[in-house]
């Protein structure tokens, strides 16, 4: 069984080589009028880092989704040769932190033999989530990003930012609590108004996590992450737990924290504005999405040509607004494709979810999938203005390190339950025997 | 959990369809607004980062390229090696101020935008190699050469075109103006000299030779007894117009009086020679009258743009409605008071006459070739217009022929060539100034005619020193005869000379056509006082083929 759907990795890996090298060319092509001259090397470098990933997972996930690793590795390229047109030396940068990226995943896979093993750790991960959200914060080694945020950390020249892996942390931790108590959280103790709540005592714990969380996250002025987190957690309140109430509470106690934070703070409003209307301050705080609308609009359905969109940039072309890049030199079509994928991923990750037998699987397998697809969703919608924009980056596309490791050990815990349920739903077939007509007594089912 | 989670799956679906419609509302259907904004330097920056093909002209110098350079906001610099020889043909490539000029004509070829060069570029996409067109033009840098020096710091125009093919051979206008003033990177440079040259006198940014428009004085004669012959009405013989000092048109009464208070009359060819105002002024509102003349002006071109392949060419006046006003008529058939035309026009006219009668499209390309120097597209000679049939044009040419042999366009005769032509000089406002205007064309004896020129000298002082014939045509004589000498030497074959033999001799007095009063202005002639005019060279023949133009007996004005 193990066979198929690591061939069909396999194939498709080498078709992702191949775009990607393909893409590589037509970038140099575009950008210096000539063949790169290390496009041999470069493919071979490509191709050994998914080998090398593809193997891992052969032997310790053979079970596992075919598609996701393909899809992460189509937009992991594709990223990689937008930043290596912009800038080399930050390109040489990702291709390092893509190696290191798929060498935790190979760790990862090694490590975490059954995903539910984690749920053991529950408030080892929490204390870790937040410790790792708070560094930034310390005097010395934090770093105060541009736009005010704070939420890296460096020592020397290397910076990371460790809210990447604190969200993993944290989604681990919820997802054991909510399976556990969730029944206790499914019962009504109280009412107030129209609605039916849970005991408090049952819900302290997550909602503390989750107010410090948020709390850290605005203090950092990362409020795409707060965003992010938020709906991770409602997301996986309202799955555990089955209730629609939660979803409900939810999205008004976002609304009622949305609009203070609109009041409160100054840089809220100038994101909001410049949403609305991003020419009054065109050459301001306005300049990037308006950059990034005309370089979209002038990319058109096919393009300008990988390397051909012209010395106007936009500024943090290579991380937050890599996308518009996309858009303007492989058009809508180019678009499109990266949409697509993320909604692949989205829906493998789901299809993990559903297919998973415990309950512990199943939530983080949607809540990593969740964070995933609402951050792709997020930094799309920023800058193509269906959202204010937002500071988080475009998985595996964008430039940036810790981004680009935490999701790939993202996605090994989801080839990890993936390969899980497989192997599960796979011995309870065998378990369960050949079918007959006389109905097996109610052991034999998992 | 399997439904929450299924749900969910539903919400993100939904939430990725609504950035797929915002992605085709800002990639597609919001596109061409975004493109089309005004703070949006993306696409106009992608232009001037493109590689662009040179201008040459048709004698091999480089008239425009783009360079590279390094450390400015673009790649590309366009720039011009021969300045301001011609600017206006060229026309200029800023980025602030856009492209004129055959960099506005040609630019997609220019930059191999056109689908046929996409087309071909496919097939060259793993090779390096430039997909550019260059752009060879019909003008020769040798006779735009002698066009400058010719008519030196004067301000006027200077058409010269093959009226065989439309091919424009020489087209100058002073004052011009470089380029590379207005294609600099630097835009605050560039600000300063759009200013200075849009201030600066005599708008050298204009290209006067086919976007400015002047009275064509007596050159429009030709227009008049064209459409006189091609209609019939005027022959060689007949009418034959009674000597006058003056006509006066019905519904006036104010006459038109010749140049210089002259009397002059006589058949065609005799008045065409001498350009006698009151015998024109009566073809055009009696023998013609005004629907015949309007069409026959239409036909050769008046009220409509030249199709030539430059921007904006402006389109020459003539009058299109002479109810209860025939003295404009009479004024408009000797080319003053609404009658507007520009040098290209005048020189269309007297190509269309040289041609058998069909005016061909003029244009400034050649052809346009690709990096490797194949032909990418040709431009096929075409036929603009035809206001007059062959025999009608060969009349007329023979009555032109007189103007240069005895007539008022001595100076512009070339030796062992044969010229035809005519002289202008229109008098403006208020009589202190005149434009001097000269026409003509010319080819080896006996052949076809191969040069076609239109020369005007403008804003000149109202005296029998300046007039048409004495400023324009020595003008046009040097041009016809660079033009052949440059057709010779590429072809290999000497002039031909035939033997000479005298021409019948003016007398200096009889000559004369004096200043004109009133607001027509006939043609002048050379004073009494300079004989240096070749007409006493003996050296200048006639050809044999003049057996229509009767031998006026000494004495005869001329």
């Amino acid at each position: 069984m193990a066979a198929p759907r690591r061939n069909t990795e396999l194939g498709l890996l080498l078709l992702v080589v191949l775009i990607t090298g393909g893409a590589y060319a037509l970038a140099v092509l575009g950008k210096d009028s000539e063949i790169p001259a290390n496009i041999g090397p470069f493919l071979g470098f490509v191709l050994g880092l998914l080998l090398v990933a593809h193997i891992v997972v052969r032997r310790l996930a053979p079970n596992a989704d075919a598609t996701l690793l393909p899809l992460a590795g189509l937009l992991n390229g594709l990223g990689y040769v937008v930043i290596a047109r912009i800038n080399e030396r930050l390109a040489w940068q990702q291709a390092a932190w893509t190696a290191f990226g798929i060498a935790l995943f190979c760790i990862t896979l090694l490590v975490v033999k059954r995903a539910r093993d984690l749920s053991n750790y529950r408030w080892t991960f929490a204390l870790l989530g937040i410790i790792l959200l708070l560094v930034p914060l310390a005097p010395g080694i934090g770093r105060e990003y541009r736009s005010g945020s704070r939420i890296w950390v460096s020592f020397g020249s290397m910076s990371f930012q460790p809210g990447e892996f604190a969200k993993i942390a944290l989604a681990l931790f919820f997802a054991s609590y909510l399976v556990e108590k969730r029944e206790l959280l499914g019962m009504s103790s109280r009412r107030v108004g129209p609605v039916n709540l849970p005991d408090p005592k049952h819900m302290a714990p997550v909602l503390l996590a989750w107010a410090t969380t948020l709390i850290v996250m605005f203090y950092e002025k990362d409020l795409g992450s707060a965003l992010l987190f938020f709906a991770l957690f409602i997301a996986m309140l309202w799955i555990a737990t089955q209730r629609g109430t939660f979803l409900a509470v939810g999205v008004t106690l976002f609304a009622i924290g949305a609009y203070f934070a609109y009041k409160a703070f100054a840089h809220v409003q100038t994101r909001v504005a410049i949403w609305i209307d991003p020419w009054k301050d065109a050459k301001g705080d306005g300049y990037q999405i308006v950059e990034a609308a005309f370089a979209m609009a002038s990319g058109g359905i096919g393009g300008t040509g990988l390397g051909l969109s012209g010395k106007i940039g936009i500024p943090e072309a290579e991380s937050d607004f890599i996308f518009a890049i996309i858009a303007e030199e492989l058009g809508l079509l180019g678009s499109l494709l990266v949409l697509v994928a993320f909604l692949l991923i989205v829906g493998a990750g789901l299809r993990i979810a559903v297919r998973s037998t415990h309950a512990f699987d199943k939530l983080l397998a949607a809540g990593l999938t969740t964070l995933l697809g609402i951050q792709a969703f997020i930094i799309i919608g920023g800058v193509t203005r269906l959202l204010p924009l937002t500071g988080v980056t475009l998985p595996f596309v964008s430039y940036g390190g810790s981004s680009l490791v935490a999701n790939y050990v993202l996605l090994a815990l989801l080839l990890r339950i993936s390969d899980d349920s497989a192997v599960s739903s796979a011995s309870s077939a065998a378990r369960s025997g050949p079918r007959s007509k006389v109905p097996q007594p109610a052991g034999s089912s998992s | 959990m399997n439904k929450q989670i299924r749900h969910l799956g539903i919400f993100l679906t939904i939430c990725y369809l609504a950035l797929f419609v915002k992605l085709n509302q800002v990639q597609v259907f919001g596109a061409d607004e975004l493109n089309n904004h005004p703070e949006n330097a993306r696409v106009i920056q992608r232009e001037y980062n493109r590689p662009r093909g040179v201008i040459t002209s048709a004698d091999g110098a480089l008239l425009a390229q783009s360079v590279h350079v390094e450390g400015k906001s673009f790649d590309r610099q366009r720039t011009y090696p021969e300045a301001d020889l011609f600017g206006q043909v060229t026309g200029y490539y800023s980025f602030v101020y856009g492209a004129t000029g055959v960099e506005k004509t040609y630019d997609d070829e220019l930059a191999g935008a056109t689908f046929q060069q996409q087309l071909n570029g496919i097939a060259d996409m793993f090779v390096d190699k430039e997909n550019v067109g260059n752009v060879q033009l019909t003008l020769r840098k040798d006779l735009q050469v002698a066009a400058r020096d010719a008519l030196g710091p004067r301000e006027g125009s200077i058409v010269a075109l093959d009226p065989r093919t439309g091919e424009i051979l020489a087209f100058w206008s002073y004052p011009s103006y470089d380029p590379n003033l207005l294609s600099d990177l630097d835009t605050d440079a560039t600000k300063i000299n759009w200013d200075a040259l849009n201030a600066a006198p005599g708008k050298p940014l204009q290209a006067h030779q086919y976007q400015e428009r002047y009275f064509p004085g007596s050159t429009f004669k030709v227009v008049t007894s064209g459409v006189g012959l091609q209609s019939g009405k005027v022959t060689p013989d007949d009418p034959v117009y009674p000597s006058a000092q003056k006509y006066l048109p019905p519904q006036t009464t104010r006459p038109i009086f010749n140049f210089g208070g002259e009397t002059c009359g006589g058949a065609l060819f005799e008045i065409l020679a001498v350009s006698c105002n009151s015998a024109f002024a009566k073809m055009g509102t009696e023998t013609i009258g005004p629907a015949a003349m309007i069409d026959g002006a239409q036909a050769f071109g008046f009220n409509s743009r030249p199709p030539i392949d430059l921007p904006a060419p402006a389109a020459s006046s003539f009058p299109t409605d002479f109810t209860d006003n025939l003295p404009i008529l009479a004024q408009s058939s000797i080319g003053q008071n609404e009658v507007q035309a520009t040098p290209l026009q005048m020189a269309l006219v007297a190509a269309g006459v040289a041609n058998k009668g069909v005016i061909m499209k003029p244009h400034v390309l050649s052809q346009i070739t690709d990096s490797e120097g194949r032909v990418v597209k040709k431009y096929e000679p075409e036929q603009w217009l035809q206001p007059m049939s062959a025999p009608a044009a060969a009349t007329l040419r023979e009555a032109m022929k007189g103007v240069v042999t005895k007539g008022t366009g001595v100076p512009a005769q070339v030796p062992g060539v044969e010229v035809a032509g005519k002289t202008g000089t229109a008098q403006l406002g208020d009589g202190k100034k005149v434009h001097t205007w000269m026409v003509a064309f010319a080819g080896p004896p006996g052949g076809d005619p191969e040069v076609a020129v239109s020369v005007v000298v403008l804003n000149q002082p109202a005296s029998n020193e300046f007039t048409g014939g004495q400023v324009a045509g020595p003008i046009a004589a040097k041009m016809m005869k660079a033009t052949l000498d440059a057709r010779r030497a590429d072809s290999g074959t000497p002039i031909v000379v035939p033997p000479t033999t005298r021409a019948p001799s003016v007398s200096g007095a009889g000559n004369g056509t004096g200043a004109g009063a009133g607001t027509g202005a006939g043609d002048g002639a050379t004073p009494p006082s300079t004989p240096t005019t070749r007409r006493n060279d003996a050296a200048v023949p006639t050809t044999s083929s003049i057996t229509t133009v009767p031998a006026g007996p000494p004495g005869t004005t001329h």
